[in-house]
């Protein structure tokens, strides 16, 4: 009898019990990635997620204006700017190090830029993933394809033979390092076949992206520094390349004394908020604390300098080297860029570093940059200024370059003289030397990321300066990072290292 | 007329339940109709009330009172006739009155804890006195969902009553149980205000999956955080367990071990009024010593620093930021009740004041427990309601300039004894030209970091009788907890971020929601020589995590704090100011546990859990996590008859499956896609989202599978008594985040369940009564464990994705290496310097490159961060009224990664920092490396606690006992580790074994006094 009802009893609790077995899994405060990719407007965002790569923030992410990443990377190993440590105590040993051409596989700078790199082309694989599956125009497929091809197009130059994949789902089985030749071939095909369907759109939704004229900016950089890559010199099709970027109707922007530029001269909007349509084709856009961020010129002013200036202490960080200075004449518009002597704030810089890390610099030594004049909203932490990637006087002198090393030096004469005299420099009185085409660069191009590429392609990467003897060939390729080698045993480490 | 009844007993109105009884039950164990049951009750119970006074008429009353062994009356006491059912039970006053059947029968009085006596009932007033016995093996063990007595224990437990806890200031229970129980590592790192310490039973057996046990309080189950919110006056025992054979009861949540608190309850019968209180000054034993003025203008002249980085000043920075520090803990607690009903309450306040200035900590904590007997003593339901409230005021956690972080006391060191604390103006001094410069004691002073946190949990246990053998019970928990950060950094503070911002402020809210409902059938039946006791269990569990996160920038002045976010400038709202979440999380167990014994000798456990989960993968929803254990109480033994020497030997045997879930939060196994800031796209911002994880369908708990032999003895006449231990554990399908290469993933690591990992280890705890005699006792208690910590393997696959995984790092210069303990340094060999002053290193392999990779020749293993050996020495005396204890620890076998004094140490920061009196002769300038040059010994020895108690029992009616103790706590350590206090993180996690600096250990004076009154 009891055992009766205690046997129902059990029946009934194990069918109570039943009912609550459900150990399914709910989602309150995230979308499923396969649902939310798989919508029109998940591809749209899937495309904007890799733009937000380029932008970056802090952390070593982002092509340049934050720091500790890829373009710390590719201009304190140049002549153009260095951080050196202070003999204050203020100021790691790394930038340094770069300068001094003894970075390390170890180097967080190189790991940042690495690593930022291959997410980079993560996102991008996604993107073309998710474009190709909801049917997308063919139109975002190729900008997709086309900033995949950017990323690998600094792979290539900073990093040589590197780990290719173009698909998301692969193993590490699948995924070859291939070399810069093969790398080479996949950028420029990639190029070839994608820019045409690129929209022909400037500005306004297009402002920050990938536009067919920014494509054919990227294929002419490609061509440039092909004999560099992979032995065979390019130049007819860098002017071609040129000659087709030329249709989107490009000019210089002015360059003359102006009343509302901080520095005096409209030349600088080229670096301001949002660079003026005339010259730019290719633009980071940056917003602090939003959207990246540009920290150049707070990193270089000395704390009560930027105090004085702009209410929020600089960083006392980054130089310029007395003999990059020196290429400037006095009235060249893109000396006002530079501060040397006594400044706002109490403040007196002096035109040599001695020591660039043991004991270090004096306080105010070296001469600092303000190419990039902050705009608001601006902090402690860095300004608004966009960033240029492409301008179209870059690829003036791009031509010019061709030009001459193909013999063609009266071709390249008014390139070049355009650029100086929108500077405020006369012309030049004979035919251009490769020697002018480089020194021109230098001038008009410093601190926007071109310098390291411009020294390798003109044999002067190597040369001993000031504070440091001739370094060794394989320092013009940086070393695959200790991380990655860790991670992925199948890497071969580029040779020196 | 056998069926004699009885008003306290209630055994044989059990065959003449009524139907409706047997379906309320039913009920009431589906938790469906609990609290219609009294009206059943009631006829019932008038029913049994007639039918006994009807018996009464022609008995034999017989009257007496039951005192302890010091004349105290006990109550409680049961008094049987023997060979009846016919019994009672004491009063308060320890007087009972029983009607015998036959006027010479003999009666037998039992207590739990004292000897059966056996008394004959022809006695005008009978006066029993018990003795204890000394067979203490018997307490009660709680082994989870259910008890045992010692002697049936065949796991390993380690048990801590009331009266072995430490004593004095107490902020938290584990500081009670340091030092006493092998295999179970109590460290505390430092004393901020609050701070809980860490705990670890044998070793560790994850890696990010988590080492925490399980707290479980009056069948209440949580985190590490449940254990701060118990008062720790009013814990009556501790039970910890150890081996699998024991945890695996808990299945999935068990394999780290289960930590099990029982809280005082009353007494029935007796009332009681308590009042404790203790207060304790607390000093800073040790600073580091670094250069004075003086010194560190020599040095700064030396190294070319310049003349302007001097200003002249001579400030002590450690010392204005610190204090002689006040811990107070005070309890009342009163209770009361009768037979059926009986309640205790009590309210606590456990007040700190910490010794970095502006970090303080206050908890209250009330709770109320009551329980209710009814339907004849066959129900009992239970009540527990505990609520806390928990307020936290701290310094700064993370802090620095961009080169190093740690927290405020830390950055005083690095201040130039030059600086003054004050500028001319009065305002807080900053140094422009040092960047992002702090001065600590303006960020003590002028930021608002507070925490206000207040939980509440309160459980409901019903137990009914079904028959004499089994027991059906419903249990059911809810607890919640609602935590609120308040932060704000203003200008005034001197920090970068806060200038950049113009002062900015934030308010975390987070709300935790852990229920609990299991429904039980027990079973015990003895027959002849053999004995069950069996369980069958099901439980469900369900814990929802919620909160939200608000930031404010832009404030005109610092009167409102982080009170009225409104007032900031909104304009300036940044990505990342606002953010909510929501997740939960339901574990849903069924298992069954048979503990049988044969002849009294021979004892088995077998039991099951079987898991589903939530956060487990798609694949693995479910978990079977068995167990078996045995034992043999070989003094039972014929062949044992005769021998002196063993009073009691009792051989154990367990293997058992564990899991380990804590690693695995909600949502782990799914592929997400999450907001991602901002970005700039098609002409405008719009909202950037990025995937957020990996999905792994195949994720699951670790399995942890542990073997225990172990033997219990007491000998000497019960004077020594103690427990061994061996075990081998083995942790697989450890939960770990591989790292992968960056290409085909997108952040580098997974989490997954590939590898695992090994402890074993022997445990050895003993007791020893030197000398027992009517005024002096004194016992020598210890224990002591080692453990050896193997990592098996680390390699696998995910989704074909071959991993390598060997040599992960996990902390500075420490790695996980296959066949080494976790946290293994394999570092480079520090060689002197060069020239320029900057640190060599060896080159091991002689190839002119100092490879800094992780695999790389040039390092050389050097020990690891784990310790291999823990032991604790427990003198204990008892004079009269005098009492002394002592707890002395040790642990060691260990090296610390001492990366504070790297810090401290480079001249190159001399220009902005301090630097340790030590870097004068080391003259370092700057390294690239991490090498053994800052690799320490972490061995210890350290006097935990030492008391002093003297106990009045004034002739006084209002007053039962007064008990005034004196308690020094962290009084002498001894060690070669040059940092403050090697007592660091020992949690095995990421990182640990490195030394970024500590918030200060204190030393600490304490003065108690303990009231009961009558």
């Amino acid at each position: 009898m009891r055992l009766r009802y205690i046997i129902g009893l059990m029946l009934f609790s194990l069918m109570v019990i039943a009912s609550c077995t459900k150990v399914d899994e709910e989602v309150y405060d995230k979308y499923p990635a396969d649902d939310f990719y798989g919508s029109p407007e998940g591809a749209d965002v899937a495309l904007a997620g890799v733009y937000a790569k380029i932008a970056g923030n802090w952390g070593g992410v982002g092509y340049a204006g934050a720091d500790n990443g890829w373009y710390d990377l590719n201009v304190m190993s140049t002549d153009e700017q260095v951080i050196p440590h202070r003999n204050t105590g203020d100021w790691q040993l790394d930038f340094a190090r770069l300068f001094l051409h003894e970075w390390l596989p170890t180097d967080l700078i190189i790991n940042n830029t690495w690593n930022w790199l291959y997410s980079s082309i993560f996102s991008a694989n996604l993107a073309v993933e998710q474009l190709e599956s909801s049917d997308a125009n063919i139109e975002k497929i190729a900008e997709a394809k086309v900033l995949r091809a950017f990323f690998y197009y600094l792979l290539m130059d900073d990093f040589g033979n590197v780990p290719f994949y173009t698909e998301n789902n692969v193993t590490v089985d699948q995924l070859p390092q291939i070399s810069r030749e093969q790398l080479y071939d996949f950028v420029v095909e990639e190029l070839k076949k994608n820019i045409p369907h690129l929209p022909t759109t400037k500005g306004g939704a297009f402002y920050g992206r990938f536009n067919r004229w920014a494509g054919y900016a990227l294929l002419a950089k490609v061509y440039l520094n092909s004999e560099v890559y992979i032995g065979v010199p390019q130049y007819e099709q860098t002017i071609a390349t040129i000659e087709k970027l030329e249709e989107g109707g490009f000019s210089l922007h002015p360059g003359g004394a102006s009343d509302t530029n901080p520095l005096g001269f409209s030349y600088y909007e080229l670096f301001g908020d949002v660079l003026p349509e005339d010259e730019t084709i290719l633009a980071m856009y940056a917003t602090a604390n939003i959207v990246s961020r540009n920290i150049l010129t707070v990193r270089s002013l000395s704390g009560p300098h930027a105090q004085a200036l702009f209410g929020y202490s600089g960083w006392n960080g980054t130089i310029v080297p007395s003999a990059f200075y020196a290429m400037y004449q006095d009235q060249d518009v893109r000396k006002a860029q530079f501060k040397l002597g006594p400044q706002p704030g109490g403040v007196e810089y002096t035109l040599e570093v001695n020591n660039l890390d043991n004991p270090g610099a004096d306080p105010f030594a070296g001469v600092r940059n303000m190419k990039f004049y902050p705009v608001d909203p601006m902090d402690g932490g860095g300004a608004s200024n966009d960033f240029p990637i492409f301008r179209y006087a870059d690829f003036i002198l791009m031509k010019a370059e061709s030009l001459v090393r193909l013999g063609r030096e009266g071709e390249a004469k008014s390139l070049v003289d355009a650029i100086r005299q929108r500077a405020g420099l006369q012309p030049l009185t004979t035919n251009p030397t490769l020697e002018d085409v480089y020194k021109e660069r230098g001038l008009e191009l410093n601190w926007e990321g071109h310098r390291r590429q411009d020294m390798i392609r003109f044999g002067t990467f190597l040369d001993s300066n000031k504070f440091r003897g001739a370094s060794q060939e394989f320092r013009k390729l940086y070393p695959i990072p200790t991380s990655a080698l860790d991670a992925n045993p199948n890497l071969v480490q580029n040779p020196g290292y | 007329m056998k069926n004699k009844l009885c008003l306290v007993s209630a055994k044989i109105g059990r065959t003449e339940l009524p139907l409706g009884f047997k379906l309320m039950a039913a009920c009431l164990f589906v938790g469906v109709v609990l609290f219609s049951a009294p009206g059943y009750a009631g006829n019932d119970m008038k029913l049994l009330k007639i039918n006994s006074f009807e018996n009464l008429q022609i008995q034999a009353l017989v009257t007496g009172t039951v005192f302890d062994e010091n004349g105290i009356p006990l109550p409680g006491a049961s008094v049987v006739e023997e060979g009846t059912t016919n019994g009672v039970v004491t009063d308060f006053d320890g007087n009972f009155a029983i009607s015998v059947e036959n006027p010479n029968s003999i009666l037998v009085v039992n207590y739990l804890g004292y000897k059966q006596q056996k008394i004959p009932a022809n006695q005008e007033k009978i006066v029993v006195q018990l003795e204890p016995d000394a067979a203490a093996l018997d307490e009660v063990v709680v082994v989870g969902y259910g008890t045992t007595v010692k002697r049936d224990v065949t796991g390993a437990v380690s048990s801590v009553s009331e009266d072995d806890l430490n004593q004095g200031a107490i902020t938290n229970p584990l500081q009670q149980l340091v030092g006493k129980a092998a295999g179970v590592s109590i460290n505390q790192t430092g004393s901020e205000p609050g701070s809980a310490p860490n705990v670890r039973i044998r070793g560790i057996t994850s890696l990010i999956g988590g080492n925490d046990p399980l707290v479980v309080v009056d069948g209440i189950q949580g985190n590490m955080d449940l254990l701060n919110q118990i008062p720790p006056s009013e814990i009556a025992s501790v039970d910890i367990l150890k081996d699998a054979s024991a945890t695996a009861i808990y299945g999935s949540r068990g394999a780290p071990g289960v930590i099990i608190i029982t809280t005082k309850k009353n007494k029935a019968g007796k009332s009681i009024v308590e009042f404790s209180s203790i207060g304790s000054l607390d000093f800073i034993p040790e600073q580091l010593d670094m250069l004075d003025a003086n010194q560190w203008w020599q040095q700064a002249q030396k190294f070319e620093v310049p003349p302007s980085t001097n200003h002249g000043a001579n400030t002590d920075w450690f010392n204005i930021l610190t204090r002689t520090g006040a811990t107070q803990n005070h309890t009342v607690a009163f209770g009361g009740g009768g037979n059926s009903f009986n309640y205790r309450a009590s309210v606590s306040a456990i007040l700190q004041q910490g010794v970095v200035i502006n970090s303080n900590n206050r908890k209250f904590i009330g709770r109320i427990t009551a329980t209710q007997k009814a339907l004849d003593d066959r129900l009992a339901l239970t009540m527990n309601l505990n609520s806390g409230i928990n307020n936290t005021k701290s310094s700064v956690q993370s802090i620095g300039r961009a080169a190093f972080t740690s927290n405020l006391i830390s950055n005083a060191y690095l201040m130039r004894p030059t600086d003054p604390v004050f500028d001319v103006d009065g305002s807080y001094y900053t140094d422009p030209n040092v960047f992002q410069y702090i001065n600590p004691y303006a960020v003590a002073e002028e930021v608002v970091n507070e925490g206000q946190n207040n939980n509440l949990f309160g459980s409901l246990n019903a137990e009914f009788e079904l028959l004499s053998s089994l027991t059906a019970t419903w249990f059911g928990s809810w607890r919640k907890t609602d935590n609120m950060t308040g932060f704000f950094l203003p200008v005034g503070s001197t920090v970068a971020s806060a200038i950049d911002q113009d002062g900015f402020a934030n308010i975390n809210n987070n709300r935790q929601d852990e229920k609990l409902m299991n429904m039980s059938l027990a079973y015990k039946k003895e027959f002849e020589n053999h004995f069950f006791d069996a369980l069958a269990l099901y439980e469900w569990q369900n814990q929802t995590y919620q909160g939200n996160y608000l930031q404010a920038r832009g404030f005109f002045n610092d009167i409102a704090t982080y009170n009225a976010l409104q007032l900031g400038d909104l304009s300036r709202v940044q990505p990342g100011d606002i953010s909510s979440y929501k997740n939960d999380r339901t574990l849903i167990s069924f298992l069954g546990r048979v503990n049988y014994t044969f002849m009294d000798r021979y004892l088995l456990t077998l039991s099951y859990r079987r898991d589903g989960s939530s956060v487990f993968g798609e694949n693995h929803k479910w978990g079977d996590f068995p167990a078996v254990a045995m034992g043999w109480r070989i003094d039972e033994e014929k062949f044992m008859e005769g021998d002196d020497f063993f009073d009691q030997l009792k051989l154990r045997a367990g293997y058992g499956v564990t899991g380990n879930q804590q690693g695995l939060y909600p949502q782990n196994s799914l592929s997400l896609v999450g907001a991602a800031g901002v970005t700039y796209f098609g002409g405008s911002q719009i909202t950037n989202f990025n995937i957020t994880q990996n999905a792994n369908s195949d994720l699951r708990w670790e399995t942890k599978k542990q073997a225990n032999v172990g033997v219990d003895f007491t000998m000497l006449d019960y004077r020594l008594s103690g427990s061994i231990d061996a075990f081998t554990a083995k942790t697989d399908n450890l939960l770990f985040n591989y790292t992968v290469p960056q290409p085909p993933f997108p952040y580098g690591s997974i989490i997954a369940n590939v590898g695992s990992i090994q402890n074993r280890g022997l445990e050895l705890a003993l007791s020893y009564e030197l000398i027992r005699n009517d005024d002096l006792v004194f016992t020598l208690a210890g224990n002591g464990s080692l453990v050896d910590n193997e990592v098996l393997n680390l390699s696998g696959s995910i989704n074909g994705v071959p991993l390598n995984t060997n040599y992960v790092p996990w902390g500075s210069n420490s790695f996980l290496i296959k066949g080494k303990p976790i946290g293994t340094f394999s570092i480079l060999q520090h060689t002197g310097k060069d020239e320029a002053n900057a640190e060599t290193v060896l080159d091991r392999n002689g190839d002119g490159i100092i490879d800094q990779g992780i695999r790389s020749p040039d390092r050389v293993q050097a020990g690891s961060a784990l310790p291999t050996y823990n032991f604790s020495i427990n003198p204990t005396l008892q004079y009269k009224d005098f009492d002394f204890s002592m707890v002395w620890r040790g642990s060691g076998g260990n090296k610390i990664y001492n990366n504070l004094r790297q810090n401290l140490s480079l001249m190159e920061n001399l220009g902005k920092s301090n630097v340790l009196e030590s870097a004068i002769p080391l003259g370092l300038f700057t390294t690239q490396y991490g090498s053994d040059l800052w690799l320490e010994d972490g061995d210890f020895i350290r006097l935990e606690n030492v008391t002093v108690g003297y106990l009045m029992q004034p002739d006084y009616k209002y007053i039962e006992s007064v008990r005034i103790s004196l308690t020094g706590r962290n009084l002498l350590l001894f060690t070669d580790y040059s940092g403050l206090d090697p007592e660091l993180n020992l949690s095995g996690g990421n990182g640990f074994g490195g030394d970024m600096g500590i918030y200060p250990r204190t030393r600490s004076l304490a003065l108690g006094l303990n009231v009961k009154f009558n």
